[in-house]
This record gives structure tokens, sequence and C-alpha cells, in this order.
């Protein structure tokens, strides 16, 4: 695994001293001040906090409500948070793909998927809203210019094939075309720009916020802050805080440094945390996601992830010590992500486990041939080759070859019970391709409380925060324990046009 | 050969007036831009240069048309990136006074033989 970065970033959080909810230490950090007697450097009349999917579809809403003055915020030096590096996948139900493919499909049907992989403590409530919405917001994107793959995906979890790609299978697809677009509609966009806390009226209401100018991320350098009066309100959209090793060590000590992490470097979550200390209800914080279909021969998100979300549905995952299958390759997120984790050697060491693909099923992927030439994956002749160079059992794995490609046939996946629609006619037969998995941290579901209208909720009265909204993955409870594959594009994109929607009616 | 500058610049100084006499300068921008330092630093010595200092000299499409990659490699280019387009500034991936490793790295296995660290 690349540790490296890893490291240095660890480097960086501790000389931070940031501890979920302790106090800070140097340098000095602002935090939310009362705004009596502030003078605003500024003033305008939706501020929004972070570039991702959320600040960007929430900007274009406003624009097209007749908001005059829309404000984008980034603390990094480029655009579009993690969005931009995302795997660019978006369910939605009853879309134009799902009609030409004759798949059936509905709300209830995505909201009950959700709610299986939630374990009970998903929002139903959130959900459904984005469901019902996710097509506008697909539309959305199509309207920026954003292009599909023309094949819908089958992603773990999912009970349907719902999930459309971009065509350059990442979210920059997305990212670019809407920043693109935000900046046609006027909107005005600042990098170098990072949140510092909120000023808030005598009622608690938000009024505007301090930002910190010409900032440089993970360096020492004193920006001026200046104080931003927002007319209609605030929307956070700052992202998770995946990459916040003691903030999500604070929540589960297992995800140490040394677990690789797939989110941008800027998802540190203080914006969310800023939001806790001015009254934000703190939901399931502890649910920190790791992708199962992450590899450890590269950096963050890379090229194995995509490669390896759309293979799973017609490949085979096997334990390099037995030759044997260990789980159902499009289980829940935590449900492979725990099993893969249980893949060790005899010492206890990680031993991540092979994906099997044939390479006639696994090159219709645009990432197969790049997944080969960086070194990231590999092509074999034949099981013996395979099982050699990884050094597997080779009899027990050519049984098990023999066993899977029988379920493939029989449409009953009796080891797992693998839902084998999508793997009908796939085979597993050589020539293979082959990646190795172990997973990364990939999606925080905790976060503030907001209502279907994008309101951060407030912990003490109950009550929506006056002025404050947010959107994305700063948001949490939504999805409960898991977060599917592909629900979080249409979760960020639609919860940002509703906090949109609500400024501008309010 | 940069170890045995530092060195010599701290033995000629002294450690206590280790000023900007002390950092690297690469030799294309040396014979450019000479001992000039706020050429680059735009926004008072004390500052990082601004992100759009580099381009007072350089040309985005320029640097854009001078790394292109194959087709099937397209988006590989770090001056015309699928991530940020034309956007990502310089900083990212270029220091002129300490080493830095290109941004893509961070996901990517992708070699940049010519970029200086």
């Amino acid at each position: 695994m690349t540790k490296v970065d890893l490291l240095g970033r660890r480097k960086f959080i501790t000389g931070l001293g940031v501890a979920a909810g302790a106090a800070m230490v140097a340098p000095a950090m602002a935090v939310s001040e009362k705004a009596a007697g502030v003078t605003w450097d500024e003033e305008f009349e939706i501020v929004i906090i972070g570039s991702g999917f959320a600040g960007l579809a929430a900007a274009i809403e406003a624009k097209k409500l007749g908001a005059k003055d829309v404000h984008i915020f980034e603390k990094m030096s480029y655009f579009g948070g993690n969005s931009a590096i995302n795997g660019g996948l978006f369910a939605a139900p009853q879309t134009p793909m799902q009609k030409k493919e004759g798949v059936k499909d509905s709300v209830d049907r995505m909201v009950g998927d959700q709610m299986k992989a939630g374990r009970g403590i998903a929002d139903e409530a959130l959900l459904r809203h984005v469901a019902e919405h996710a097509v506008e917001a697909l539309q959305m994107t199509l309207d920026a210019g954003s292009e599909y793959h023309p094949y819908l995906q089958q992603l773990g979890g999912h009970s349907v094939a719902r999930t459309y790609q971009t065509t350059v299978s990442c979210g920059a697809g997305i990212t670019q075309p809407l920043l693109k677009k935000c900046r046609d509609l006027g909107v005005e966009t600042h990098n170098r720009a990072k949140f510092e806390g909120f000023l808030v009226g005598e009622k608690g209401e938000v009024l505007g916020v301090k930002m910190r100018q010409n900032y440089h991320f993970e360096e020492d350098q004193p920006g001026k802050v200046i104080n931003v009066r927002a007319k209609r309100g605030v929307i956070m959209a700052t992202g998770g805080f995946a990459q916040n090793v003691n903030l999500r060590m604070a929540q589960d000590p297992t995800l140490t440094a040394e677990v690789g992490c797939t989110n941008a470097p800027g998802a540190t979550g203080e914006g969310m945390y800023e939001m806790f200390r001015l009254g934000a209800v703190p939901v399931h914080l502890a649910h920190i996601q790791s992708g199962p279909w992450a590899s450890p021969d590269e950096g963050g998100f890379g090229y194995v992830s995509n490669y390896s979300i759309y293979n799973f549905p017609h490949s085979m995952a096997v334990n390099r010590l037995t030759g044997k299958r260990f789980m159902n390759e499009i289980a829940d997120r935590k449900t492979r992500a725990d099993a893969e984790l249980s893949c060790r050697d005899e010492k206890g060491n990680a031993y991540p486990p092979l994906l099997i693909t044939s390479y006639k099923d696994s090159k219709k992927h645009p990432n197969t041939k790049k997944v080969i030439k960086y070194n990231v994956g590999w092509k074999f002749e034949s099981v013996d080759e395979l099982a050699t160079h990884f050094s597997v059992p080779v009899k027990a794995l050519k049984a098990q070859i023999e066993e899977y490609n029988q379920y493939v046939k029989s449409g009953d996946d009796k080891q797992f019970g693998k839902n084998m629609t999508k793997a009908a006619g796939k085979y597993i037969e050589a020539p293979f391709t082959v990646v190795r998995l172990w997973p990364k941290v990939h999606y925080c579901q905790g976060g503030v409380q907001i209502t279907t209208k994008a309101e951060v909720k407030d912990s003490f009265t109950g009550q929506a925060i006056t002025g404050l909204f947010a959107a994305g993955e700063v948001c949490g409870g939504i999805h409960g324990v898991s977060r599917l594959g592909s629900c979080s594009i249409p979760e960020c994109m639609v919860m940002g046009m509703t906090a949109a929607r609500s400024m501008m009616n309010a | 050969m940069k170890t045995l500058k530092i060195m010599l610049a701290l033995a000629m100084f002294g450690f206590a007036s280790l000023s900007a006499q002390a950092v690297e300068i690469r030799d294309y921008h040396k014979d450019v831009i000479g001992k000039d330092c706020k050429a680059c630093h735009d926004q008072g010595m004390k500052q990082y240069p601004s992100d759009e200092s580099c381009l007072s000299c350089h040309n985005v499409d320029d640097l854009a048309e001078q790394t292109a990659r194959s087709e099937e490699d397209k988006w590989q280019n770090p001056h015309n990136n699928l991530h940020y387009g034309k956007e990502l500034p310089c900083q990212e991936c270029h220091s002129e006074h300490k080493a830095k490793k290109p941004m893509c790295s961070n996901c990517h296995t992708f070699e940049y033989d010519k970029h200086k660290e």
C-alpha cells in the first residue's frame, strides 16, 4: 500500500492537533462568533462552502430560481472536491435507460434496497426524497453536458440495474460540466478560500461566515480572514472526513493511518465539526464505509475501483490461501469489505484476495487496458499461470472455477446466494484478468442531521437553524450502516438542489 | 550537487542568516529571472506566489500541448487532465524551492519522466 502520502497526512493532522471535541492547539483556529459589531467585508445573496456535486448543484439551481448573487468557496486550490475523483456512478429509478433495457424499477424499490443496506437505521424520508428527485438531478447533469456509458450497471446491494456511469468513469465527467455551467450562469467561484466559522445573530441564526483567503492546504500560510454576510443563508457542502485519521479513529479505532483512503485530500471534516459546535445534531458518525473494490497496488480510488465495480457481477473473488470463494461478489459494501479483511496469512497479516474475471468480459470496461498497462492488474493465459503467480493452490482453484461455472449455468449460486442475472452466460474462462482487492476508507455515513428541506437541525430545539443548510456527505443518518454504491451522487445533487429551493422560497 | 550547493550556502552565510540566498532556483529560471524574487512572489516575500504568477510567463495551452499524450492516455496530461482540466494550479505539482511529487501519484502509477520533483 502507498503509505507515504497517508503518513504525511497523519503528520499534518497531528501537527494541527485536531481531535474530536478536544481543545484546539496551535495554529490559532477561528471558531464561530457573534456577528454583532463585526464589519462585513462582503455581502452575498447565497454562500456555498464546498465545490463538489452538492455545492455545484445548489449553485445552478439557485441561479435557475433567480438568485442574482451566488458564491462558491473552495478551500483547495482546485474545484470539485471529492466528487472530481470519485467513480461517476449515478443511481436513479425509472430512468430512460431502464425503460430502454426493460428494467422494472420504482422509487419504492430503490428505497427498499437502501433501507436493507442501512440495517434498520437509515432515514427513509430522506432516501425517498432523494429517490423521487434523482431523475431531475440526472437531467441537470445531462443539460450541463455530462455523457454516460450506453449501458446500466447493477452495483452491490441493488436488486436491479439502475446505475449510470459517466463515459470517463469518473465524477469529473459531472463536476467539470457543472462547474462550467455555474460560471456560464454567473456563479462566482473562489479557490483557496477556507471556511473558518460562522457569524451568528442574537437568536443563533447564521448570518454569515468567516473565510480565510489565499489558503494553502497543509501549509502554514496565513491568508487574511474576511467576514462574509450571506443574505439568504449558507449551504455547507463540505463533504466527509475520511482523510482525517484522528477524527475517523475517534469514531472507529480500527481505521488507522495504515488503512488506505480513496478520498480527495481535502475531506478533513472541519466544516462538519463547526456545525456541531453551533448545535447541529451528530448522527451515525461511527459508520464509516470502506470500499471493497479498491486495490492495494495503487493509491486512492485509482483505476482498479471502477474496473472491479463493473466486473464484480461476472467475476469470482477467491482467497489466495484456499483458492476458494469467500463472499458474494455483489453483496453490499460492508459485507464485502469485512469478508476481504478476513483474508489473512498464517501470521494474521493482510493477504489481499483476488478478483478473477474472464478477459472477454472484463475488456468491455475502458479501465481494463489501463489496469494491465499500469501494473495494478494482470492478464493470464491459463489457470496454472495465474495460480503460480499468486501461489494459489491450483487444484482447489480449478475445482472452484468449475463449481462457480455451474452456478453461472443454473443461475443459482449455492455458495453465497449471489444474484447471477448479470453473470448469465459469462463463464470464468481463460484468458483471465486479475486484480488484488483490499478495502479503503471511502465514505462517511455520519454527519449533521438535516430535514427533507436540507435544513440543519439544532440538537436542543429540534428546530432548523435559521440560515444554515447542508447537503451531501457532510450530512448524516441518511444511509444508515452502509451506503449503496452510486447512491451518493444523486443524494448530493438532490439535496444541493433542495437547499437552493428552500433558500429561494424562504 | 544540490546538497553541496546548499552546504556551501550555509557555510557562506552562516546558520543565522539562512535566508533567500540559500534557496534553490532552477537553472532555466535563473537565466530568465535572475535574482528578482518578486518576479514570482507577487503577493509579498512571505507569501506563496499567486496561482496566476507562473502564468505571467507560461501559457497553459502551450504546456498542455507539450505534455499531450496519445488518445488512449489523453487524460493523463497533467496540464489538461481528466479531473481538473487546465485549471490545476501549477503549485500543486511544481515548487521552485523544494521537491514535490506530481499530484496524480496520489492515486495513479503514471510516470512523468521529465517532472522535476
